[in-house]
């Protein structure tokens, strides 16, 4: 059997499940996007552009912003856990950094929300501690919330993919490398990130795509406008049973993250080729 | 690989809903609807009538609960699906005028006993869609402007007032705008009905588009109120934001500011107003789907739920709720001094006055877009 | 590092741990205390009483807490399993053999995660309603592939290229056959990526609740399923409870995974 053939064969039963079970579905949702009144049109979008081309932006902001905070934190701990020379510290932030994994996005909703108010706890203990005063104190339930929500939770699952990929890294480089002298922040950005790129890249678009579809986090920590595309279409169904304007924002989601994600694949056709 | 799909195919042939006598409860609301079914009128109907068992699922707080409601009879109905998986379905007053116009349900009204004791308005109409003798109501809820007595001494009677109050406490109002809620949906339909037009009108219909450009100066003032206003995070957000003291006053759902008293999350000594010119209120609808498994079982469940004894006991006296049935007949079944707390905070009277409908479906569309445009952008 | 001596080192390390720690476990100390408490607000900054009235509430006969956390982590564990088993030979497929339209594939494999959800799952249900799915543990499992397989396949694929080609090519010059190649070099050096990617799966498929309602309810009850209702309608007791109840499996199946990669990375380590 040709090699291709072989290929298409091990990837068919994934494809079929994803096809079956949401790509059809999916079908008449995305057809629906551009129905206006029974025939096809444009009118979903242009009302979605009109309406909520803020929430556009500042969805793609918010989740770019996030992104790169994301990839900057867990290089820096996956760092530390690779190249740390005090075995104690390096257990402690082993221990430490993936907590946040395991707490549901809905729940990272309610616990930010409650820590990050103004009068929150997060303030009320700086205050107590006598590190802020009452009149210092700032809410950050705005788009800050969201970004610190979406790192929190993210964080630990792109550096628990990092630290993994670094941590099969041949270590005889490094050692050598910092035999001559070479500092460890370095030998951390020239030696091991080049090799873990693929790896972190990987973590960071599903990160990405994750962002963008989360509904509770928006909802529970700025629910004002504009607000994240999710949050928006949310509402156009459930206070207008317009899915017609729903649809045409999933789909321009979808645009958003299939660029992302194309950006990443040309990258890595281009690295194969 | 096979064992496990063996076993997986077994717990679904396992699973599958055949169980006699198994009452299929689908709830939106808050968690303590669950409760409510839960805790009290479950185990009280399966008392009443051995060897059946009830099961509540909540499907979420708001309209995105009953949304979701309506779209699983959607799926059912699209799918030709012979009998539903739920045989009653508790929805918000917007939702069971589609689910009336598409033929889900059944006509049951007439067949039950405490059906005769509702006379109210909404219970035949429901934003301007004809229910009548399709819904029974469970509870009926209304939205008031919460407000801490320690940092509001005279609380604002009025929308007027509430205007020249925010001006004068700037940051000290919060809302949660429209997206996040229908508090502050609720808030904003309030505020057309006292600056932008003919609440009757909005309320009764018949929709006339010429109304809609009636409401630009309500907005453009809505949006200078709403920028001296704190934006709160949803419903839960109003009352969280009040409870921590970050606002001293905003609009909320009274059911769910007397279960967050109850919870322990809201301060005791809060308290309640609803200004004129009024703001909306809406009540919670049992409904029975036309193609429930138990339709009689269901039909006797929704009976005791909207008797005079249960409406009594477990709407006022348990969970705060004002009655769904007429009130005549709640008020006689309970005490003096557990109906008066019912109105500790809102007198009769002012509910009475000041507690009115939601626009009929057309104009609330109306006023929501005209809110994304105005005020939201 | 002298023996004896205070280490200085630790004084910027602590201090990055400390700032670490809180960011970390400062929302989650909301999380412990909302799970104890009877009442607390302003302007109280801790909860004024504590008690476990909640906890009665959430594991009482009829709050199901039990049997939805048996059934969540069933469910989880089959998603895993099919998930895990669709992904290691489409991983590798998509890593390794000359594959006609990969980007494609890989984008396909990608929008269940790309669109947001709400407005399709009416069609799911539609479609699952057809077949007989609904109400089964079949079909919440297959929705939660579904999502989960994004997860699975990209990390696979990300796990079988980063293995070096040398590696494969030399087993097979000492006369291994391909298959034997792969589950003796291949699979075991792709193991912790293949791992990691299932604790992920696990994770999304204990999240999960707005599928798991159109797809399982009313016969299939989840954790998630009755921590929605509580967490978005702000009864914060009953929704942290169920929160930490839903850390139990989860760190218990991180536990295992660990263990796992620990082995794994050792024995590579000696060889």
């Amino acid at each position: 059997m040709p090699i291709p053939l072989i290929g298409l064969l091990l990837v068919t039963p994934a494809l079929i499940i994803v096809l079956l079970l949401f790509i059809v579905p999916l079908f008449s949702s995305v057809t629906g996007a551009f129905d206006v009144d029974g025939s096809f049109g444009l009118g979903n979008f242009q009302k979605a552009f009109e309406l909520y081309s803020s929430d556009m932006i500042f969805t793609v902001v918010i989740v770019l912003l996030s992104t790169f905070l994301i990839g900057l934190f867990s290089i820096a701990i996956g760092g530390y856990l690779t190249l740390g020379s005090n075995p104690r510290a390096v257990a402690i932030l082993r221990w430490l950094y993936r907590w946040p994994l395991f707490v549901p996005f809905i729940v990272v909703g309610q616990i930010l929300r409650t820590f990050l108010a103004k009068n929150g706890l997060m303030n009320s203990m700086l205050v107590e501690g006598g590190i802020l005063t009452a009149a210092q104190t700032v809410s950050f339930l705005d788009w800050r919330g969201i970004v610190i929500a979406f790192v929190w939770k993210q964080t630990p699952f792109v550096t628990l993919l990092l630290s993994g990929a670094m941590a099969s890294l041949d270590r005889s480089m490094i050692e050598s490398a910092r035999n001559l002298g070479a500092s460890r922040t370095r030998i951390l950005i020239e030696i091991i990130l080049p090799q873990v790129l693929p790896t972190l890249l990987v973590g960071l678009i599903l990160s990405f795509v994750t962002m963008m579809s989360v509904l509770s986090v928006p909802l529970m920590i700025n629910a004002q406008s504009p607000t994240m595309i999710t949050a928006s279409m949310a509402f156009r169904i459930n206070a207008y049973g317009d899915y017609g304007v729903a649809n045409a924002l999933g789909f321009i989601s979808l645009l958003i993250t299939s660029a992302a994600a194309w950006i990443y694949l040309r990258q890595t056709m281009k690295e194969r080729a | 690989m096979r064992k496990v799909f063996y076993s997986i195919m077994a717990l679904g042939l396992s699973t599958s809903p055949l169980a006699a006598a198994e009452l299929t409860v689908i709830t939106a609301g808050d968690q303590n609807m669950v409760d409510y079914i839960n805790q009290y009128l479950g185990p009280l109907f399966e008392k009443q009538n051995p060897g059946t068992t009830v099961r509540a699922v909540g499907t979420g707080p708001g309209d995105a609960g009953s949304q979701k409601i309506l779209e699983r009879f959607d799926a059912q109905a699209q799918a030709n699906v012979e009998t539903w998986d739920a045989d009653v379905a508790v929805a918000h007053e917007k939702f069971v005028g589609p689910m009336v116009e598409k033929g889900y349900l059944e006509k049951y009204r007439d067949k039950i006993e405490s059906g005769a004791l509702v006379t109210r308005a909404n219970a035949k109409m429901a934003l301007g869609s004809n229910v009548d003798g399709y819904v029974m109501p469970m509870f009926n809820s209304q939205t008031a402007l919460a407000y801490n007595p320690a940092l509001v001494a005279s609380p604002p009677k009025s929308y007027e007032e509430l205007v020249a109050w925010a001006k004068e406490n700037p940051k000290q109002f919060g809302y949660n705008g429209i997206k996040g809620g229908a508090s502050g949906v609720s808030f904003v339909m309030g505020w057309i009905y006292a600056f932008g037009g003919d609440a009757d009108k909005l309320m009764n219909g018949p929709f006339d588009a010429a109304e809609t450009s009636k409401w630009n100066d309500a907005f453009a003032s809505l949006k200078d109120f709403s920028t001296n206003a704190t934006m709160t995070p949803g419903n839960a957000g109003t009352l969280d934001m009040l409870s921590r003291g970050e606002i001293s006053i905003g609009p909320v759902w009274v059911d769910m500011f007397y279960s967050w008293q109850a919870n322990g999350q809201l301060p005791p000594d809060m308290k309640l107003v609803l200004p004129a010119p009024g703001m909306p209120g809406q009540p919670m609808h049992y409904v029975i789907p036309a193609k429930s498994p138990n339709k009689e079982l269901a039909e006797k469940f929704v009976n005791l739920a909207t008797s005079p004894e249960v409406q009594a006991e477990g709407i006022v006296k348990r969970f705060n709720w004002y009655p769904g049935i007429d009130a005549k007949h709640v008020e006689a079944a309970l005490d003096k001094e557990t109906w008066a707390k019912l109105f500790t905070d809102i007198s009769p009277e002012d509910l009475a006055k000041y507690g009115k409908a939601f626009p009929i479906a057309p104009y609330n569309t109306a006023i929501l877009e005209a809110y994304e445009r105005q005020v939201g952008n | 590092m002298m023996a004896g001596s205070i280490d200085l080192k630790w004084i910027p390390r602590g201090l990055g741990l400390g700032l670490l720690a809180f960011a970390i476990f400062g929302p989650l100390t909301n999380l412990l205390l909302w799970a104890f408490t009877e009442r607390w607000y302003f302007p109280h900054a801790l909860p004024l009483e504590y008690g476990f009235s909640y906890w009665a509430n959430v594991f009482s006969p009829r709050g199901n807490a039990t049997t939805s956390l048996i059934m969540s982590v069933l469910i989880a564990s089959l998603t895993v399993v099919i998930s895990i088993g669709l992904a290691i030979p489409a991983g590798y497929a998509l890593a390794r053999l000359r594959l006609p339209f990969r980007g494609a594939v890989l984008l396909i494999l990608l929008i269940p995660q790309a669109f947001p959800n709400l407005p399709v799952y009416v069609n799911i249900a539609r479609i699952f309603y057809q077949f007989g799915l609904n109400g089964t543990v079949l079909g919440v499992v297959l929705v939660h592939v579904t999502h989960g397989l994004v997860y699975a396949v990209w990390i696979a694929t990300a796990a079988f290229s980063a293995i070096d080609r040398e590696l494969e090519e030399a087993a097979r010059s000492m006369g291994a056959s391909a298959l034997r190649t792969f589950a003796d070099v291949t699979l075991p050096i792709a193991a912790p990526g293949l791992l990691a990617s299932a604790v992920f799966v696990f994770l999304e498929s204990l999240d999960e609740f707005t599928g798991t309602y159109f797809v399982g309810a009313p016969d299939i009850s989840t954790l998630p399923l009755l921590l929605y209702t509580a967490g978005s309608g702000g009864n914060y007791q009953i929704a942290s409870i169920t929160a930490f109840i839903l850390l139990i499996p989860s760190i218990a199946f991180m536990f295992v995974i660990e263990k796992f990669m620990r082995a794994d990375v050792l024995s590579k380590v000696g060889r």
